[in-house]
C-alpha cells in the first residue's frame, strides 16, 4: 500500500529533480537575486549559494542543507534557496522548519501554489491542522503550475483534512474524484470509510478496534460508486452485523440501500435513530425519503425535529421548506426554503425549490432572482 | 476561525500618529512603508520599516507595523522583537502584548505567552472582537495545558454558547472536559475520537442543548467508560443540568477507576453540600484535601460545608486558606463574609462583602473573558 507520507516524498523529490522555479509566475527567478536586497549581495553569498546548488545537484544533501542555510543567513530573502533547503528538510521529516522556511517563501512569493502546498504539507506533520487546511485550500484555489505530480498529496491532504473538520461530502467527492483519476483504491479506503460514516477523525487517528469498521465502510462505498452493487451490499450488511451498535453504520447501509430497496433503506435509517436518536443527517435523509413516497406527515414531523434540534441547519430547512410546499402550505414553505438559502447561499437545490415555489405564489419577480443565482452558481463568472 | 487574524483587523488597531521629525529622510521612509502597506506591497514595506526603526528606534509606530506584517506572514518569531519595542516605547500596547503572545505561542515559549495573555487581560484594553476571539481561544488552549482546566473550561465555554459546535471549539473544549493537559497539536491521537466526543457533549451542555450533549456523551461512555476523566466529566455535565444525585454517582465510578481523584471528591462533595448532604460534604472535601492540600476550592467547599453545620472558626481558616490560594474568586469572598457575620467580626465581613462586589464577573479568567476584558477596573471610575 503506497502511505500518504510516500506520496507525498515521491512529489518532492520529483520536484528536487526538476526545478518548479520556470513554472512559476515570476519566471526565472532561479536566475535572479531578490530585488529588496541585490544591493547587499556579497561574494560570500555567491559562492554560497553556487556551492549550494552543486551539492544539492550531486545530492549531497547534508553538505547542501549545511551551504543552504549559510547563504540563507547572508540573504534571508533567497527564493531558490529557501524552496530547496525547505525540500531537503522535508525529506529529513524537518516539519517545522520546512515550516519556517515556506512561511518566508510565500511571503516572497505569493503566487507559488507548490510553496504554499509544501507549507500546508508541513503543517499536516506538525499537526497545525485548521493552518495546514487553509493552505493546501489556497493552494486548490491559485494552482500548481505545472507541479501536478503534487496534486495527489495536495488532495489526500485536504480531503482528510475536510473530513476532521466535519465538511464530509466535500471530503467524499473530493476522494471519489482522485479514484476517478486513478488514484489507489489502499489509499482512498480509510478515508473515505471515515467520511463515508462521518467521523471527523484522521485515517492515523481511528481507534484500532475499529479499524476493520472503517475499511469495510470505504470497500463499500468504493464498490457502489464503481456500479459492483452486489459486492457494496454484501460489505455494508457484513458491515452491519459485526457492528451493529455504532453509529453512522446504518445509516449509511440506509442510504446505499434506499436506491436499491427503499423499504429496506428506511428499516436501516429507523434503526440507525435507535441507536442515536438525534442524528440528524440521518433525520433528513429520512425525511427527504418519506417527502418522495409523499408521506408528508412523517417527512414534516422528522424536519422539524431537526430545526428544533439544530436552528443552523441548512438542510433540514431545505426538506423542511420541500414539504410544506408539497402540503401546498406556501407561506411557510417560502419562509422554511428563504431560512435554508440564508444558512448556505450555495446549495442549488434549495434556489430550484425557490424558483418553483415563487412561480407558484405568483410571485415572478423573485422567481426571477432564484434563476440567476442559480445560473451565478452554476456558471460563475471570474472575476476580472 | 482562530487560525490567523488578517491585516484588516490589525489596522483596525489604534496607534500613536508618526512624531513630527526634522529628518526628512526618515520621513520619507516612513511615507513609503507606509503606501507600500497600504498598497499591500508587504515585503517592500518590511524592508522600508526596518530601515526606518534603524533610523529612528523610538518610532512605536515603525515597530507596530513591522510587528504586525510578520504576523501577518505567520512569521512569529521575528515578529516578537518588534512587538517587545512596540509595548516598550507604547503608553497604551495592551492590544500589542495579545499579539506577542500570540507569537510566543507559535513558536512554543507557552510560558511567556500564558504571561503576556494575562498582561493582556490586566491592561484591559483588549483591541478588536477579532483578537478577542483568537487570543482569547489560545489563552484557554495554554491554560489547559498549565492544568487550569476548570479556567480554560469557563472561557471556551462562553465562547462556545456564542459560536456553537465549531470543529476547534469541540477539540479545544474536549482536551479541559477530559483534563487532558495538553495542546490541539500534541495530544495523543488514539484520543482524538473520545476528544471530539466529550467537546461536543461540553459545547451542547454549554448551549443548554442537554439532548444532544447527552447523546454524545452517550457515544463517550459506551467507548472510553473505563478511562480516567470520563466519568468526573459526566459528573460535571450532570451537576450542570442539575442531577446532582445522578452526578454523584458518576463521581464514585470516577473514584473506583482513579482513586485519588481530588476534583472527583471535591465536586462530589459540592454536589452533597448543594444537596444538604453537610456531613458527607465535610468528610469528602477533607478527603480531596488529603490528596490534594493547595486545591483552593477544596478548601472553599470544605468551608462552605463547616459554615453550614454552624463550624464557624474552622470555616473561616478553610476560607481564608481558599482566598490565599484563589485571591480572585469572588465566590470565596461571598462565603468569607458570611462566615465573618456569623462570627460577629463586621468590619471584616464588610471588606470580604465589598471585595466580593468588586471581583463579581470580573475575577481573573473566571469571569467570561469578554465582560472581563470590557469592565472597567473595580477603582476606576466610568468616563
Amino acid at each position: 500500500m503506497i502511505s500518504p507520507k510516500t506520496v507525498v516524498l515521491l512529489a518532492c523529490s520529483w520536484a528536487i529533480a526538476i526545478s518548479f522555479f520556470t513554472g512559476l509566475p515570476s519566471a526565472a527567478f532561479a536566475q535572479q537575486k531578490p530585488a529588496a536586497t541585490s544591493s547587499h549581495t556579497s561574494p560570500n553569498f555567491a559562492a554560497l549559494s553556487e556551492a549550494a546548488e552543486k551539492a544539492n545537484e550531486e545530492n549531497r544533501n547534508d553538505d547542501a542543507i549545511r551551504l543552504y542555510r549559510q547563504a540563507l543567513n547572508v540573504q534571508p530573502d533567497w527564493k531558490q534557496g529557501l524552496w530547496f533547503l525547505g525540500l531537503l528538510l522535508y525529506e529529513k521529516e524537518q516539519y517545522a522548519e520546512v515550516r519556517d522556511l515556506m512561511r518566508r517563501f510565500v511571503a516572497v512569493e505569493p503566487l507559488a501554489g507548490p510553496g504554499w502546498a509544501l507549507l500546508g504539507l508541513s503543517e499536516f506533520q506538525t499537526r497545525e491542522y485548521p493552518r495546514s487546511l487553509e493552505h493546501l485550500q489556497h493552494t486548490r484555489s491559485i494552482g500548481l503550475g505545472e507541479q501536478q505530480e503534487m496534486s495527489d498529496a495536495l488532495f489526500y491532504h485536504v480531503s482528510v483534512l475536510l473530513t476532521r473538520f466535519e465538511q464530509y461530502d466535500a471530503a467524499m467527492a473530493l476522494l471519489m474524484g482522485m479514484r476517478k483519476s486513478g488514484s489507489s483504491p489502499d489509499l482512498l479506503v480509510e478515508p473515505i470509510g471515515l467520511s463515508a460514516l462521518r467521523y471527523p477523525l484522521l485515517p492515523s487517528e481511528i481507534p484500532p478496534a475499529r479499524k476493520e469498521m472503517f475499511r469495510m465502510a470505504g470497500e463499500a462505498a468504493l464498490a457502489d460508486e464503481a456500479n459492483r452493487r452486489d459486492e457494496a451490499e454484501k460489505l455494508f450488511s457484513t458491515m452491519a452485523t459485526e457492528f451493529p451498535n455504532e453509529p453512522g453504520v446504518h445509516f449509511l447501509f440506509g442510504v446505499f440501500l434506499l436506491n436499491v430497496r427503499p423499504n429496506d433503506g428506511i428499516k436501516e435509517i429507523q434503526r440507525e435513530l435507535e441507536i442515536v436518536p438525534y442524528n440528524l443527517t440521518a433525520k433528513i435523509r429520512l425525511a427527504d425519503e418519506y417527502l418522495k413516497e409523499e408521506k408528508f406527515d412523517d417527512a414534516l414531523r422528522l424536519a422539524n425535529e431537526v430545526v428544533q434540534l439544530d436552528p443552523q441547519n441548512a438542510s433540514g430547512f431545505m426538506v423542511l421548506g420541500e414539504t410544506l410546499v408539497a402540503k401546498d402550505d406556501l407561506d411557510r414553505g417560502i419562509a422554511a426554503l428563504e431560512t435554508s438559502r440564508e444558512l448556505r447561499p450555495e446549495t442549488v437545490r434549495t434556489h430550484w425549490d425557490l424558483l418553483r415555489a415563487y412561480t407558484s405564489a405568483g410571485r415572478a419577480k423573485d422567481a426571477k432572482r432564484e434563476k440567476e443565482e442559480i445560473e451565478q452558481i452554476l456558471h460563475p463568472v471570474a472575476p476580472q | 476561525m482562530f487560525a490567523a487574524i488578517s491585516l484588516f483587523v490589525l489596522l483596525s488597531l489604534p496607534h500613536p500618529a508618526i512624531p513630527d521629525t526634522p529628518q526628512k529622510s526618515f520621513d520619507a521612509i516612513a511615507r513609503e512603508a507606509d503606501a507600500a502597506r497600504q498598497a499591500d506591497h508587504l515585503s517592500n514595506a518590511l524592508k522600508l520599516y526596518s530601515d526606518a526603526v534603524r533610523l529612528r528606534p523610538s518610532w512605536a509606530d515603525g515597530w507596530w507595523w513591522l510587528g504586525s506584517i510578520l504576523y501577518d506572514q505567520d512569521r512569529f518569531s521575528e515578529a516578537q522583537a518588534p512587538f517587545k519595542r512596540f509595548i516598550a516605547l507604547s503608553p497604551k500596547p495592551a492590544p500589542a502584548y495579545a499579539f506577542l503572545a500570540l507569537c510566543e505561542y507559535e513558536t512554543q515559549d507557552y510560558a511567556q505567552a500564558l504571561h503576556h495573555f494575562e498582561l493582556w487581560s490586566n491592561a484591559r484594553s483588549p483591541g478588536t472582537g477579532a483578537l478577542l476571539d483568537v487570543a482569547g481561544f489560545h489563552w484557554a488552549l495554554l491554560l489547559t495545558r498549565a492544568g487550569r482546566f476548570n479556567e480554560a473550561f469557563l472561557l471556551l465555554a462562553a465562547k462556545a454558547k456564542q459560536r456553537g459546535a465549531t470543529p476547534v471549539l469541540t477539540e479545544a473544549m474536549g482536551l479541559a472536559s477530559l483534563r487532558m493537559a495538553f495542546l490541539p497539536e500534541d495530544y495523543p491521537p488514539e484520543r482524538r475520537e473520545s476528544v471530539w466526543l466529550a467537546g461536543m457533549a461540553a459545547v451542547y451542555n454549554a448551549q443548554s442543548e442537554f439532548r444532544l450533549s447527552d447523546a454524545y456523551a452517550e457515544r463517550l461512555f459506551s467507548h472510553y467508560g473505563q478511562e480516567p476523566d470520563v466519568h468526573y466529566f459526566h459528573g460535571i455535565l450532570l451537576r450542570f443540568q442539575g442531577s446532582e444525585d445522578s452526578a454523584a454517582e458518576e463521581f464514585q465510578k470516577e473514584l473506583q477507576i482513579s482513586p485519588r481523584h481530588a476534583p472527583a471528591l471535591t465536586e462530589w462533595a459540592a454536589s452533597r453540600l448543594e444537596t444538604g448532604h453537610n456531613s458527607e460534604a465535610l468528610t469528602l472535601a477533607r478527603r480531596a484535601l488529603e490528596i490534594d492540600p493547595q486545591s483552593a476550592r477544596a478548601h472553599y467547599i470544605l468551608g462552605r460545608a463547616l459554615l453550614e453545620t454552624g463550624s464557624f472558626h474552622e470555616s473561616a481558616q478553610e476560607l481564608e486558606t481558599a482566598k490565599r490560594l484563589a485571591p480572585e474568586s469572588s465566590r470565596i469572598r461571598f462565603a468569607l463574609s458570611n462566615v465573618y457575620k456569623r462570627l460577629g467580626r463586621k468590619q471584616d465581613s464588610e471588606r470580604e462583602q465589598a471585595a466580593f462586589l468588586a471581583l463579581k464577573g470580573k475575577g481573573n479568567v473566571l469571569a467570561p473573558l469578554d465582560d472581563k476584558l470590557m469592565a472597567p477596573r473595580a477603582t476606576e471610575r466610568p468616563q
